[in-house]
């Protein structure tokens, strides 16, 4: 290599460094630097304001396998986000499908999707308020079509239901417009020869949409599952984790024992890293599952 | 040739329950508005009536202005609107420069620094909320715009480079390389050709990264103590308490008038947002 062409290399690098220098120093300070960090106060004492600090091993960790109210978040956080799977895998899809070619696509669209720009608070709000048992909308009509009601988020066998029934309208919109850009680039033509071929709509659908779609799929799974692991928001406005302890979730617990009770970081951390790693396993799981071919 | 008369029923039954259904899906917001307008006798009065009337503003008023509760949701607007637009501005400011640096240039180092990146968004917030939470703190950022802002786009900045880069990568490179020939240094192509061709997928970013820092609840609940310095979703949090079940009026305003911004974006920019979440999913 010649001088010239080493100094212009080690120009184009400088300059490369210069336009990736801010991003990266964000980066690495608040996302890097807190990961491993996290990791690192996990297997320590920490708290807010505890001078010494001492390396406990794995004690953290340990004291999580006999945290009873921890399993029990643990237990709910995963019921929950089986749970909403289906609806939220399936509900989008079938609005996709009907919505894909008609002719009221774009209002109908805009519809479904406005939920998605509110905040949880707000769709908290709303739903803690249409879900009143006992002057909320929701039960007066179930009353006048004679449905026995019910206190839906004070009782523990429908209140994580109620969770999960304002969630998937809360998010239905967003995954819908993910399902309507994936169908967008199935060929048509391979409709029109299957239909050729004397495939019905229900043959093309299992034979063409569901295999092409499966990428698609497999990105609304991953991110719902690790959206759902994080569950706070609505289980903060809409119940508190109860009754009891039928809502409680993971960051809830993570929450109140990191910010609510005595500050304890360590103990904190660690149950962050185990959420990391079920999401983790969770994610794989997936990825394995859903990954095919898809060339076509 | 006629389509068979089966398949318009069918097709008009479609239609029709999918208008039902786009009704029912919009009622619980409806509700909220016409709640949020009625007299606060009228609020608990069964059967449920659709239409406020007499309608009446004292609930906008009362969040908006009055200083007896803990919340104050017009302070919390205003904060809540300087944290989404720093948010954005950072955001688009760090990761169009990393993503034009991945995309164009040549260095070492390049693919480590962009697995990086890629790697980082399978990580969820959660998992680094205590150690922000320190650093923070002793940044003495707690309570502060920054403390909001910083983290926040560091949530959204590896998002933005892989969104960005995407779109560089499809662009035809012969302008600048003409503007180059024509003596034009990086910066000067980065700032006068390649941005401006990237107006949509920057305008469908910026978009994303509002609604993200807009609606944030768990960060500033934790990193916030002061009154006057909550954001909206924390505000609304705590105004629900300080109100209990004594009247869903208030609340109820405050919820509307928290959905007010991205509804006005939402109308004006309907196509980029959908632009936006298509150009996300194709991460998958």
């Amino acid at each position: 290599m010649s001088d010239g062409a080493r100094r212009r290399r080690r120009e184009v690098t400088r300059t490369a460094y210069l336009f990736l220098a801010p991003g990266l120093a964000l980066f690495v300070l608040f996302r890097v630097y807190p990961l491993l960090e996290g990791l690192r106060l996990s297997f320590t004492n920490a708290r807010l304001g505890r001078p010494a600090v001492a390396f406990v091993g794995l004690d953290n960790y340990a004291r999580l396998l006999a945290d009873t109210r921890f399993h029990v978040s643990l237990v709910n956080t995963a019921f929950y986000t089986v749970a909403s799977t289906i609806p939220i895998l399936v509900l989008p899809l079938l609005l996709a499908l009907a919505l894909n070619r008609g002719a009221l696509r774009t209002v109908l669209r805009s519809v479904f999707f406005f939920p998605f720009t509110l905040s949880v608070v707000t769709v908290g709000l709303a739903w803690l308020w249409l879900l009143d048992p006992v002057i909320g909308p929701f039960n007066y009509y179930l009353r006048t079509l004679g449905v026995p009601t019910r206190s839906w988020l004070a009782d523990p066998q429908t209140a994580m239901w109620a969770i999960i029934l304002t969630t998937v309208w809360w998010v239905t919109g967003y995954y819908l417009v993910v399902y309507l850009a994936g169908l967008q680039d199935v060929p048509r033509d391979l409709y029109e020869a299957a239909a050729l071929d004397g495939a019905g709509g229900w043959r093309s659908f299992w034979a063409i949409t569901l295999p092409l779609l499966r990428p698609v799929l497999l990105f609304v799974v991953v991110t719902h599952v690790i959206g759902s692991f994080q569950l706070f928001g609505q289980v903060f406005v809409l119940t508190g984790g109860g009754p009891g302890d039928a809502t409680r979730t993971v960051v809830q617990h993570l929450f109140e024992a990191a910010f609510q009770n005595f500050f304890q970081f360590g103990a904190a951390s660690a149950m962050a890293w185990v959420l990391f790693a079920v999401i983790l396993v969770f994610s794989v799981v997936q990825f394995r599952l859903l990954r095919g071919h898809t060339e076509y | 040739m006629p389509r068979p008369a089966r398949r318009d029923t069918a097709r008009i039954a479609l239609t029709a329950a999918l208008l039902a259904l786009a009704v029912i899906w919009l009622l619980p917001i409806v509700w909220v508005v016409v709640t949020s307008l009625k007299t606060t006798e009228n609020i608990i009065r069964l059967p449920p009536e659709w239409i406020p009337w007499p309608a009446t503003a004292s609930h906008y008023g009362e969040v908006l202005l009055s200083s007896s509760r803990t919340a104050r949701i017009g302070r919390a607007f205003a904060n809540s609107l300087v944290i989404a637009l720093g948010t954005v501005v950072l955001v688009l400011l760090t990761s169009a420069m990393a993503a034009y640096a991945l995309a164009r240039l040549r260095f070492p180092g390049r693919n480590v620094i962009f697995a990086l990146f890629i790697g980082s968004l399978m990580v969820p917030n959660a998992v680094v909320l205590v150690p922000q939470y320190v650093l923070t703190q002793r940044l003495g950022w707690l309570s502060t715009y920054q403390g909001l802002i910083v983290p926040e786009a560091a949530a959204t900045f590896a998002f933005g480079v892989f969104l960005l880069r995407q779109f560089f990568l499809t662009m035809p490179g012969e302008l600048e390389d003409a503007a180059r020939i024509d003596g034009a240094n990086v910066w000067q192509v980065f700032t006068r050709i390649v941005l401006p061709l990237s107006q949509p997928v920057i305008a469908a970013l910026a978009i994303f990264t509002f609604r993200a820092a807009w609606n944030d609840f768990l960060w500033p609940l934790i990193a916030v103590n002061k009154p006057e310095m909550f954001p909206l979703p924390v505000a609304l949090a705590l105004l629900r308490s300080a109100y209990s079940s004594e009247s869903y009026g208030p609340i109820m305003a405050g919820a509307a008038l928290s959905a007010l911004p991205l509804l006005v974006v939402f109308i004006v920019a309907n196509r980029r947002i959908v632009e936006g979440v298509r150009l996300s999913g194709l991460k998958g």
